[in-house]
């Protein structure tokens, strides 16, 4: 009696394992054999030698990384480590600019009426639904030598005479944080809609000055949705190829494109790849310093994606 | 009842007063149940079901009545085939129906959620059933016409789910089950969502609904108010085990063990210290016992029911008389409770309110009360 | 006082951030319906670009690239999606992290390190096969790949919200495992899905980097257009295009918005 019943459990268990299997294997099967076989391939080509014609060969070598790091044939020159740096520093600053812009914009929106408040959100969301290439080429007839914008900045000497305001480091910043604003003022908001009023009168109370007040009861509260909005903003900057390659010039050249390069024209492969590395590790390991810092703040599963 | 009536929600007639002649569309072919060494254990060591024999009689208004965790939802859930027993057999109407799904039993759920399709308008969603078997239109239409004058909700077939209230969404819940004509309704706390109004008098129409089609009804409840109102027969659970079994009279004035008698709302349990064939040793000191309570186990609890205990007056021969001093009066109306402190130990007295003289608290008083009403309660 | 002005401030702030916004995408508006081919100066009223993007063979063909990938890529998606959302909820008891890194890696790799994985990969496999040729096959995969996890969030979040019971409901009212989907599962995710479609379609029809990589020589869409136009030179009938494409865009979303929000009770 008993053993029957163990049978009859036991083709349960079966039939739903069967039924996970069937349910959640095309997809997982799809994307394993479409994106993780991938990603594996590209980490083995970085560890290969680049060949003639710009595909990968055998010996295993670190060649692909030496050269990342700027040294070619005629001994080492700076221009990959500057890539670098400007990626870095595009991501900082475009960052950090995003915040200046979406910290009041998020704050303004729930001190408006409720009703408002969605369309709102959606009028701010709206423009990035188009698509990149078009948004950035918008940026380009916007900032070409001879429009307004660039007239106005020759006549204050900011650039030369017949000269756009583009291509330029400048106009790859302005891209990036045109292209990343509605995603720090989501979550922002998200933040901003959960604050706890009471904290804040209270703090109204204890500290006489507004800053103080804000300092001590407001921006804590937020910071679980800034930490997000991080995550979304910083992580794809790092990698953006379309902005820099249409705003940016040859100065203007960030990892992304480097990248790119050595899968378009320069055909290098293993070179590719390595930047391909690089870019993965900068990724992972800042959602992992996210999360570490999510979950010290407490409530830290705020990243909506 | 503890429940008064109040002004009902929803304007009904009493199907039974009802002069019409009954209609015959329903069959009532009610079936009986029998579980036998039913087992159900979740992960390692959670044991809801251990081992539950039981017999439900067809036509029955059973109830299954326990604390929170204590198995009788996992019972009622393999009764409608949605849990699969580890161990054991569960016949319905004489046939083996253990490894036979859900949508093959011939078993109604109320959900205690209601669990109304979202998707569909109330016909649809009273229609579900009958149009999953494959009965035809027609059928259907008749079907749930009947069943919508039925509970009196004919006027509501139109709308959507969201557009009702808790006492309508539990009515169209019972009809959608009803309306498949089951040979078993199972009744997972249909009315703890309600409020205390609404659910005396769903009370009561539950009742006379099953009593008028004859089905048998396995409802499942915490409220031992609520199951001892309703019930033909009540099965107390504990610990995935059944403790005991009986009509509501025999389950709240012999209950079986402290379990039972602590959850049917009993307060005055005292441990035995000593016992002999006609009297018990408890902290209110020696009491006098029929001889026909004599138990084979010496150890135990002696229950008083506090309704079975005299305040004040002449002490009848033979009866028990014990001495405390008034330290609570709660005046409910109808009745009046008296916690009384006996050599340091609680008393709680329950007396008619008849416009008697009330004692005040810090009154001396004695209580009496007859061998008879005393019962042994195994631990 | 103070906090009037500080209001008035916020809101002249809110204002000028607004033209920031629509300002590049007005400008591609603008000038798609200027006379002359000036980027600069609007000169007078003319639909001559549009007219000349109904001339460019190249222009139609990039046009119905597009479309074919977005219908295509957003049905397959759609089907796998469904099925790995429906068994995520089916089985949220078990241990399915494995299966949520699967699900978030489309989501969390950067664009191009997508875009250059799928093509390596997708050239390696037809060096030595013959199979997997760079077009609009390639990209269909690359483009259901970056699919599947938005459908699958969308139906296991519907189901996730709906009453668990429900699904008891429906077996306990003798629904075969047929009919349980046919007349419960579908009627009840359909807003779900008809919301997941149109998102896929808008991703799909957003996407330049991850197409650019795994594209062929005949299978560009109209962002690939666009771009190698761009690159040769700003001219006036892309403005054309683009504001073309950003009307389509705003009525995918708005749809997808619509039905999203009435799917939720």
């Amino acid at each position: 009696m008993a053993d029957m019943s163990l049978v009859v459990r036991g083709r349960a268990v079966v039939s739903e394992t069967r039924h996970l299997l069937f349910s959640v294997m095309p997809g997982a099967v799809w994307i394993i054999v479409f994106l993780v076989l991938p990603s594996v391939y590209l980490m083995a080509v970085a560890f290969m030698t680049n060949g003639p014609y710009g595909q990968p060969q055998m010996p295993l070598s670190l060649e692909s990384f030496r050269q990342l790091a700027g040294f070619g044939f005629l001994g080492w020159s700076p221009g990959n480590l500057y890539t670098l740096l400007r990626s870095l520093w595009q991501t900082l600053l475009s960052t950090v600019l995003v915040v200046i812009v979406a910290y009041p914009i998020a704050y303004y929106i729930t001190t408006c009426r409720e009703k408002w408040r969605p369309i709102m959100l959606l009028v701010v969301v709206v423009p990035s639904w188009t698509n990149q290439v078009i948004r950035t080429f918008g940026w380009m007839n916007l900032l070409a030598p001879g429009t307004p914008l660039s007239d106005a900045a020759q006549a204050l000497g900011l650039i030369a005479p017949n000269m756009g305001l583009y291509p330029s480091n400048f106009a790859v910043t302005l891209g990036l944080v045109y292209n990343f604003l509605p995603f720090m003022v989501l979550p922002l908001y998200a933040a901003f809609e959960k604050l706890d009023t009471a904290q804040v009168q209270a703090a109204q109370d204890l500290y006489a000055s507004p800053v103080r007040a804000f300092w001590h009861a407001v921006f804590p509260q937020t910071l679980p949705g800034l930490l997000a909005g991080t995550v979304l903003v910083a992580i794809p900057a790092f990698g953006m190829y379309v902005i820099p390659e249409l705003l940016g010039g040859g100065k203007g050249m960030m990892l992304g494109n480097l990248v790119a390069n050595q899968f378009a024209g320069s055909a290098n492969w293993p070179l590719g790849a390595a930047g391909a590395i690089l870019m993965l590790i900068a990724t992972f390991a800042g959602l992992f310093a996210m999360r570490r810092i999510g979950k010290r703040l407490g409530g830290g599963e705020e990243v909506v994606i | 009842m503890t429940n008064p009536m109040p002004a009902p929600e929803v304007e009904y007639s009493d199907p039974l007063d009802d002069t019409r002649e009954r209609d015959d569309a329903m069959p009532r072919e009610a079936s009986s149940i029998e579980l036998k060494g039913l087992r159900k254990q979740f992960g390692k060591d959670m044991v809801a079901l251990d081992g539950v024999d039981l017999t439900i009689e067809a036509g029955e208004f059973f109830t299954l009545l326990g604390p929170s965790g204590c198995g009788k939802t996992t019972l009622l859930r393999i009764l409608a085939g949605l849990e699969d027993p580890d161990d054991g057999k569960l016949l319905i109407g004489g046939k083996d129906v253990t490894d036979i799904p859900p949508h093959r039993r011939s078993v109604n759920t109320v959900f205690q959620s209601y669990a109304l399709f979202p998707h569909l308008s109330v016909r649809d969603n009273l229609a579900f059933g009958l149009r999953m078997r494959g009965e035809s239109v027609a059928e259907r239409q008749r079907k749930v016409a009947e069943v919508a004058e039925f509970i009196q909700l004919g006027s509501l077939v139109e709308r959507r789910v969201d557009q009702l209230s808790g006492g309508q969404r539990q009515r169209i819940a019972l009809a959608r089950a009803l309306v498949c004509e089951p040979n078993v309704l199972l009744l997972d706390e249909p009315l703890s969502a309600l409020d205390a109004g609404l659910r005396g008098q769903l009370q009561v129409e539950l009742q006379r609904i099953q009593k008028r089609l004859g089905m048998t009804f396995v409802f499942v409840t915490h409220d031992q108010d609520e199951a001892m109102v309703m019930s033909d027969r009540i099965a107390v659970l504990d610990s995935g085990i059944i403790q005991q079994v009986g009509t509501p009279s025999e389950v709240y004035e012999h209950p079986v063990n402290a379990f039972v008698a602590r959850f049917m709302g009993h307060d005055n349990l005292f441990a035995i210290q000593r016992s002999a064939d006609n009297w018990v040793d408890t902290d209110l000191g020696r009491l006098q016992l029929d001889a026909a309570q004599q138990r084979a186990e010496q150890q135990g609890w002696l229950l008083i029911r506090p309704e079975t205990l005299e305040l004040g007056g002449e002490v009848p021969p033979g009866y028990n008389r014990l001495e405390g001093i008034v330290k609570e009066r709660l005046y409910r109306g109808s009745r009046i409770e008296y916690r009384l402190e006996i050599n340091g130990v609680n008393l709680m007295v329950v007396t008619s309110n008849l416009g008697q003289r009330l004692h005040a608290v810090g009154d001396k008083v004695t209580v009496s009360v007859c061998p008879e009403d005393l019962v042994r309660v195994a631990a | 006082m103070k906090k009037r002005t500080l209001q008035r401030g916020l809101s002249t702030f809110w204002w000028v951030t607004i033209v920031f916004l629509y300002l590049p995408l007005l400008v591609v508006m603008l000038f798609s319906f200027n006379a002359s081919n000036s980027a600069a100066n609007f000169t007078g009223f003319s639909l001559r670009w549009y007219e000349r993007l109904l001339g460019n063979e190249q222009i139609i063909s990039a046009f119905w690239n597009s479309l074919v990938l977005a219908i295509v890529s957003s049905v397959m998606a759609l089907v796998i999606g469904c099925l790995i959302g429906y068994g995520m909820y089916r089985h949220r008891h078990r241990k399915l992290g494995w299966l949520i890194v699967l699900i978030y890696l489309p989501i969390v790799l950067p664009d191009i390190v997508f875009g250059i994985s799928e093509m390596a990969f997708f050239v390696s496999i037809h060096r030595h096969t013959g199979l997997l040729q760079p077009g609009l096959g390639t990209m269909i995969i690359a483009h259901v790949t970056f699919q599947i996890p938005f459908v699958a969030l969308i139906v296991y979040s519907r189901l996730v919200g709906l009453d668990a019971t429900l699904f008891e409901a429906a077996k306990d009212l003798y629904a075969t495992p047929f009919k349980r989907a046919v007349h419960f599962l579908m009627p009840t995710l359909k807003p779900a899905l008809i919301s997941a479609f149109f998102l896929s379609f808008t991703l799909s029809i957003d996407d330049f980097v991850i197409s650019f990589f795994t594209a062929g020589p005949e299978s560009a869409t109209l962002p690939i257009y666009i771009w190698g136009a761009i690159k040769k030179g700003v001219s006036p009938e892309i403005n054309a295009i683009a504001t073309l494409m950003i009307g389509a865009v705003a009525i995918a979303a708005v749809l997808s918005l619509m039905f999203n929000r009435k799917g939720r009770y």
